[in-house]
């Protein structure tokens, strides 16, 4: 099984408790299973009698899991214990343990295709291509990055498979994503192609300053937990002319809403919904401030659950001072 | 009890009518959680294929009056309640050892107000400490409470087993923290102990529930000191040749009066040890850290006059760098893979004592380890320090123990006994900060005399049915 290549995780996570303060899911159900140390006792559980990974009750612990990261990025030792859920996913899916509702969303994703549009010295993967001129532009679904967090390998590389052809015909030399997930995807799978995030690519870019605005930045767990934490995004809305206000009591939990699992409000609509309104509890004045976030998931999530919230993304933000 | 059991279905239909169906668990995953905390021997019996015992409920409550519901169907049925924070609890505390109800508090973790004028914060205590801290200092002050486990326990947890933080020689330990308490009384009455913690009318009520581990109630509410973030906080650090000139200065820098917000004091294995490991430091010696917060120019002073009592004996000055390292990476120690981990066996032998005895208890549990234990390493600091003693932080560390799970806790448990009688002997009382729990339980007895029948007759008083944490601080158990 994949879990038993994370071993060394196993043993550091399952009598730990150092992190357990910034799991976004076990902060809004306290439930002691969806902490760090939870998930790896699951895992050494199941490491011991390999029975147990079809125990339904522990399947869907890794399930409810938001693989935001920040608990890995808060270790001193950086134990990925994101990466032994995800190995855990895949040992589920792969074996059939997988709960009908994944295999459902699985099978959605599986239908992905990829259209290129113009020609351009660079290819542009969002939703704002105006942002982008001189670009060619490609659409679609999710690039293979859910399908490969929910444990289903197999099905996320065909998919990529299908951008990867996409991309090829394109011929172009740079690819700007603008998703943290798929820009995290797509910088490990592919090769012979620059992969930046919108944020770099804008930031670069003759953007003037408008009218001073204060707002929230919510981090992203991908470019913050997982990819280094760029400070791309947050220099491109001072250069834009926004004043980034602190937000919540802290700058280690992660506020993105399940962002690190892809597909979190399809899955766990009511977690989903428990984490927005976290979010929502933490913030001073839900419409006093703009909130802007990377992700236009998490955009989506938080409008979704908290109506009242001012929220756009990052290349919202930016499009605005642009008009 | 198994959910084949109707008589299973009924509690649960109880308990869910009271807290609402989400917030009563009964799946295996929680259960897992729950059936393990950071005691040493369910971490073993785990670590070695078993299946430590379960609750039969993981019940969430969100207000006393919840609590108060569940503990009146606890009476009804006569099942245990084991209240349960962060889990972190060394002692074994919270485990659900003859299965029953996991009352665990995290739903409760509501700032409920701060009070700039009186300097307190009132706090639901299912709240987890970082996240306290946190919304203080929002507010621009500290609890001050900064225990390596900050992140990892609950406010209740620290006051059931009267836990302590790195700032306690100048801001105390829990219990000096707590100015007062909202407690359901295991009868399911919801009382409030005196708001302010210094009177003269009566007995202290809040006293007797700090430390009480969920034996005598419910602590659901708290209200607890708070601080000013000081101007300045700063630290020194010496090495000395053997770690009876590091307890000489220590315990001048105490008894001169002077008010360190921290002393740490390593015995020279565990610089050699994990002092280096930790922090980077390669020396041999026994290593001291101290600081000072507050106003700046008090600050220097005292540090200074720290610093002179030092070099009074045998040392060498690491100064304020190496102080300052010990300072940014203070809990490092407690993270893997620095801490010690299965399958290795270990234990924190937390002794107090005064400055008279300390060492002696020192000598006591070392020789006693060591000689009757030649597979074990001997290893301990001092880091609570008070006006007339301090706490020993000692740990024994088994590399190899037995492969098999009840020899392993056989032995575990012959080194606590001969340690800590050993400590007793020379006048130290087990333990200063971890509590008793399942660990220490049959301690109790040797340590408090025809004192603990005293005890006993509050718990029977207050508990008749023996439905709260049977089995812990050396009450009786439930029968096996």
């Amino acid at each position: 099984m994949r879990i038993d290549k994370h071993l060394d995780v196993i043993n550091a996570c399952r009598f730990c408790f150092m992190c357990r303060h910034l799991d976004p899911v076990a902060n809004v159900t306290f439930r002691e299973a969806d902490t760090p140390r939870g998930r790896a006792l699951i895992a050494d559980r199941i490491r011991m009698d390999r029975t147990e990974l079809q125990n339904p009750d522990f399947v869907e612990t890794f399930y409810r899991s938001a693989l935001s990261a920040a608990n890995r990025f808060h270790c001193v030792s950086h134990y990925d214990e994101t990466g032994l859920a995800l190995a855990a996913r895949r040992d589920i899916a792969e074996a059939g343990f997988a709960p009908e509702r994944v295999k459902a969303l699985a099978k959605a994703l599986e239908k992905a295709t990829f259209a290129v549009k113009g020609r351009g010295k660079q290819l542009y993967f969002g939703n704002h291509p105006e942002l982008y001129p001189g670009s060619a532009v490609i659409t679609g679904g999710d690039p293979g990055k859910a399908l490969e967090v929910l444990g289903f390998a197999a099905a996320s590389k065909k998919v990529l498979a299908r951008f990867k052809k996409a991309v090829a015909a394109t011929k172009c030399k740079t690819l700007i994503v603008a998703e943290p997930s798929s820009y995290d995807f797509l910088r490990d799978q592919l090769t012979g192609i620059e992969v930046i995030h919108g944020s770099e690519f804008l930031l670069a870019s003759p953007v003037k300053a408008g009218r001073s605005r204060k707002a929230v930045y919510l981090e992203s767990d991908f470019l913050k937990n997982y990819d280094g934490n760029p400070a791309a995004p947050r220099e491109l809305l001072k250069k834009a002319g926004y004043t980034l206000m602190p937000f919540g009591t802290n700058d280690e939990e992660s506020y993105a809403v399940g962002e690190g699992a892809v597909v979190y409000d399809a899955l766990n609509p009511e977690l989903c919904k428990k984490l927005c309104e976290r979010v929502c509890s933490l913030a001073d004045g839900a419409g006093k401030v703009l909130f802007v976030t990377a992700s236009q998931t998490v955009k989506d999530a938080l409008t979704k659950y908290n109506p009242l919230f001012d929220v756009v993304t990052l290349e919202e933000a930016v499009a605005a001072i642009l008009s | 009890m198994t959910p084949k059991n109707y008589l299973y279905e009924m509690i649960r239909s109880e308990l869910t009518w009271a807290v609402g169906d989400e917030h009563v668990q009964t799946n295996e995953a929680d259960k897992l959680g729950h059936s393990i905390d950071y005691y040493w021997v369910p971490e073993c019996w785990h670590d070695r294929g078993k299946k430590p015992t379960p609750p039969d409920f993981v019940v969430h409550p969100a207000n006393a009056q919840e609590v108060a519901e569940v503990l009146k169907i606890a009476n009804t049925h006569n099942i245990p309640v084991i209240p349960w924070g962060g889990g972190s609890g060394s002692q074994g505390g919270a485990l659900p050892i003859y299965g029953g109800i996991v009352l665990d508090m995290k739903r409760m973790n509501k700032v409920l107000e701060i009070d700039p004028v009186s300097m307190t914060v009132t706090v639901e205590v299912g709240i987890n400490t970082q996240h306290l801290e946190w919304q203080v200092e929002k507010a621009g002050y500290s609890t001050m409470h900064l225990p390596a486990s900050i992140a990892c326990a609950t406010l209740g947890g620290f006051i059931a087993h009267r836990g302590t933080g790195v700032l306690s020689t100048k801001y105390g330990k829990i219990e000096d923290m707590i100015m007062s308490l909202e407690v359901v009384t295991p009868t399911g009455e919801i009382i409030n102990t005196l708001p302010v913690p210094r009177h003269a009318s009566g007995p202290a009520l809040t006293e007797l529930y700090l430390g009480s581990e969920g034996t005598l109630g419910v602590v659901t509410k708290a209200t607890m000191k708070i601080h000013p973030i000081p101007e300045s906080r700063k630290f020194h650090a010496f090495l000395f040749k053997t770690m009876h000139d590091a307890m000489t200065a220590g315990s001048k820098i105490m008894t001169s009066r002077l008010r360190p917000c921290v002393i740490r004091l390593y015995d020279e294995t565990e610089t050699a040890k994990l002092v280096k490991r930790v922090l980077g430091i390669d020396r041999k010696g026994a290593y001291l850290v101290f600081g000072f917060d507050g106003p700046e120019k008090i600050v220097d002073l005292e540090l200074e006059e720290a610093c002179k009592i030092c070099r009074q004996q045998d040392h060498e000055d690491l100064g304020t760098e190496a102080g300052q390292t010990w300072w940014d990476h203070r809990y490092k120690f407690f993270y893997p893979p620095f801490m010690f981990h299965l399958p290795q066996a270990f234990g924190t032998l937390d002794t107090v004592a005064t400055f008279s005895n300390i060492e002696k208890v020192y000598w006591a549990m070392k020789n006693v380890v060591e000689k009757n234990f030649p597979e074990a390493t001997f290893i301990g600091h001092f880091s609570h320090w008070y006006d007339w003693g301090c706490m020993l932080y000692a740990r024994f560390i088994i590399d190899e123990p037995p492969k098999d799970a009840n020899e392993a806790v056989a032995l575990y448990n012959r080194i606590w006994d001969m340690a800590i009688r050993a400590a007793i002997k020379e006048g130290g009382v087990i333990n200063e900060h971890h509590g008793v729990g399942l660990k220490l339980g049959r301690i109790m007895r040797d340590l408090y005399g025809p004192a603990f029948k005293v005890l006993e007759a509050v718990k029977k008083t207050l508990d008749p049915n023996n439905i709260m944490n049977p089995g812990k601080m050396g009450f009786p158990g439930k029968g096996v």
